[in-house]
């Protein structure tokens, strides 16, 4: 059977083992392992992506700014709803340009969802980054389709506990903190479930790949001594 | 001298029916002095059976249902004066033909246009958007011209039109503007229409000496008006330097399909009259009368200069929609002023460069039109050591200061990292929990505003694993404050 399998022209059968299809377009994620883990080789450029994480800060806009950093000019970074600041300083530092960034805060979970989809469906922003409080299954379908139709890649933060939640996005990533830095559990993709997770490791504020050869297991932070408690 | 008679037939209807978002509800105009008989009803009215000139108790036996309207003249001088300043985006030379025509002076506008196909196609089209309908003709002198319109003669300019001008019939000539010798006039033509002259060429048959003997004068100097063989000077219509016109609901409704279908009515003119003045407008106000109560009134802010219908009409979606109306409309209100020069966007070769900034305007416009102004922000840095006071949150149309931003690359330190989440406010927290990674940086700033801080800040990491912003305060009462997340 393998061998027959071998004989077909390239792309005629599809196999379980192999990754989708690229989406029409990816944009690159700027670390490499996760590239090689998703399909096409980085971010789809118009489908919904869930990003589901405890809580924010644990590396997750890092996680991001590769991407951002390469966004195209005359159109918005739209961040719908974050859950904390964006703090400027810190975005101008990392190469982001403040001048397209779009911060909305809507006033209600009705407004939150109307926000992100017209910003998806406008066409007119690069990226949109949303913190929506809760979603069902309908109201993520047309956001899958907004995304899709205008080609802008949405992604959504959502909590842990909605892994649950069927969901119409292509790519679900769970992230987690670690000791040295974030894992990304790829939960949902086009093509067979990942083996293992990916690490990603801190390298003073920004994410870095784990060098190729087999880290030496690090010290834990905490097995430092203590700082006293002050005042 | 070429002329394009804009004639509105059914003037006194469609000051109703141009809102009206729902074709089928059957209408009926009457006259205001005589209420007995009807003046002019729509297709709906028309198809269960309504006529003009019926009389208004057997319409309404008919169609129990008919909405019947007083005629009002005085709306409908308005609308012919709204067509005018819409027809400014043909050409600069109009006047007024009350009460139911536009003349138009195309003569130096038929190169730009092309033609003069074109022009009449774009004027029916554009009178559509209004929600008017219109026949047009064209004619070297003003009074052909209209006289042409009026009887829905197709495009006579060419050579025959003298022909042409000779088969109408002559009571056409009624319907001609001189309110001074109408009545001179009316009395001429009775004469003229016992001895048998039906159309302009049988006039012009008769022995003219003996015709303007028989006081048929102001018949033969309208003929020669048309003709061109005397002098038919017009008053320029001025168009206002205000925009405002109002648009009459036939039936009152709080329903925000049918408020935006009339509204479109309104944008499209003022987009016309915009297009007239090169202009563009960055707000309008868009009134909604109410019967018993004052006016409601939308303002529709833009962020930036625009003068195209569709970018009003999804602003005012915005509004409407969410708007709670404290009861029925029965008329709109449009009004715009300082109109602003608009410098024309030029496209590359492409198309592109202008569309995507256009659209990045539009959605910026529509999040704002919802939510308000408040809740679309943009972020710049503040040059201020002080971490809380290093940044701000600016107006999403504002442009960001371009000169500071040079100088905060010197300030932001680019050895010395920042959170990229950043708490409103520092909280306190339980040192033990938290492992330093890196070496003090003392902030100490703010002695001439009285928020001094003196502060050592770290990069740690907290027990969960996040990387943290924290700082130790060195005034009293001292302790350890979370500040950011390094995310």
């Amino acid at each position: 059977m393998a061998h027959v399998l071998e004989r077909l022209p390239a792309g005629l059968v599809w196999q379980g083992s192999q990754l989708a299809p690229p989406p029409s377009t990816t944009l690159a994620t700027g670390f490499a392992t996760l590239d090689r883990a998703l399909p096409g080789g980085g971010w789809p450029a118009g489908a919904l992506i869930e990003l589901l994480t405890e809580r924010p800060g644990i590396g997750e806009l890092a996680l991001l700014l590769p991407l951002m950093q390469q966004m195209a000019a005359e159109r918005w970074i739209a961040w719908i709803a974050p859950p904390l600041l964006p703090y400027a300083p810190a975005l101008v530092s990392a190469g982001l340009p403040l001048q397209r960034l779009l911060l909305v805060q809507p006033a209600s979970v009705a407004e939150t969802l109307w926000a992100i989809r017209q910003a998806t469906a406008s066409g007119s922003c690069a990226l949109v980054l949303a913190w929506p409080a809760r979603l069902d299954t309908a109201a993520l379908r047309r956001l899958q389709l907004a995304a899709e139709e205008s080609a802008t890649p949405l992604f959504l933060f959502r909590t842990f506990s909605t892994a649950r939640q069927a969901s119409p996005a292509p790519l679900r990533l769970g992230l987690s903190p670690t000791a040295q830095g974030l894992q990304i559990d790829i939960l949902k993709r086009r093509g067979p479930p990942a083996a293992h997770p990916i690490h990603l490791v801190w390298q003073g504020d920004t994410l870095a790949e784990v060098a190729e050869s087999p880290p030496r297991p690090q010290q834990d932070p905490h097995d430092t001594p203590r700082l006293a408690r002050a005042g | 001298m070429l002329w394009l008679a804009l004639h509105l037939p059914a003037l006194p209807l469609q000051i109703f029916t141009r809102g009206l978002a729902d074709p089928s509800i059957p209408i009926g105009v009457i006259d205001a002095s005589r209420r007995t008989r009807i003046l002019a009803v729509n297709t709906a009215a028309r198809t269960i059976g309504v006529f003009a000139g019926q009389a208004l108790s057997a319409a309404q036996a008919i169609a129990p249902n008919l909405r019947v309207q007083a005629r009002q003249t005085e709306r409908e001088t308005a609308l012919l004066a709204e067509v005018a300043c819409w027809a400014g985006r043909f050409t600069p030379r109009i006047s007024l033909a009350p009460p139911d025509a536009v003349l138009l002076e195309i003569s130096g506008s038929l190169r730009l246009f092309g033609s003069l196909g074109i022009i009449e196609q774009q004027a029916q089209d554009g009178l559509a958007l209004l929600g008017i309908q219109a026949r047009t003709a064209c004619a070297p002198t003003p009074l052909a011209a209209s006289w042409f319109a009026r009887c829905g003669q197709a495009s006579a300019a060419g050579t025959d039109w003298l022909a042409t001008l000779d088969d109408l019939p002559l009571s056409i000539l009624d319907h001609t503007e001189a309110p001074s010798a109408s009545a001179s006039l009316s009395s001429a033509l009775e004469l003229l229409d016992g001895l048998g002259a039906r159309s302009i060429g049988a006039v012009r048959a008769l022995p003219s000496a003996g015709l303007s003997h028989r006081r048929g004068q102001a018949v033969t100097l309208l003929i020669a008006r048309a003709r061109g063989e005397q002098a038919d000077p017009r008053t320029w219509f001025e168009p206002p330097a205000r925009f405002a016109h109002e648009l009459a609901l036939p039936e009152p409704t709080d329903h925000s399909e049918a408020l935006l279908f009339a509204a479109r009515r309104l944008f499209a003119s003022l987009a016309a009259w915009l297009h007239a003045r090169h202009a563009a407008i960055d707000h309008c106000r868009l009134l909604l009368i109410h019967e018993s109560q004052s006016p409601t009134t939308l303002e529709l802010v833009l962020g930036h200069p625009a003068n195209d219908e569709s970018h009003l009409a999804l602003i005012a979606r915005e509004r409407l929609t969410t708007y709670a109306l404290p009861g029925e409309v029965c008329a709109l209100r449009l009004e715009a002023e300082h109109s602003l020069t608009h410098g024309q966007l030029t496209e590359d070769l492409f198309g592109a460069a202008g569309q995507d900034r256009n659209d990045a305007i539009r959605l910026l416009d529509r999040l704002r039109a919802r939510l308000g102004k408040d809740a679309v922000r943009r972020l710049s840095t503040v040059s201020d050591h002080r971490p809380e006071l290093a940044w701000q949150t600016l107006d999403a149309s504002a442009p960001l200061p371009r000169a500071p931003l040079d100088k905060d690359k010197a300030l932001s330190f680019p050895e010395r990292r920042r959170p990229v989440w950043l708490l409103p406010e520092p909280q306190p927290i339980n040192p033990q929990q938290f492992a330093l990674l890196s070496d003090a940086e003392r902030i100490e700033s703010g002695w001439w505003d009285n928020s001094d801080i003196r502060r050592d800040y770290y990069l740690a990491q907290h027990k969960d694993h996040r990387l943290c912003w924290i700082f130790h305060q060195l005034d009293p009462p001292g302790g350890w404050y979370l500040q950011g997340y390094f995310a």
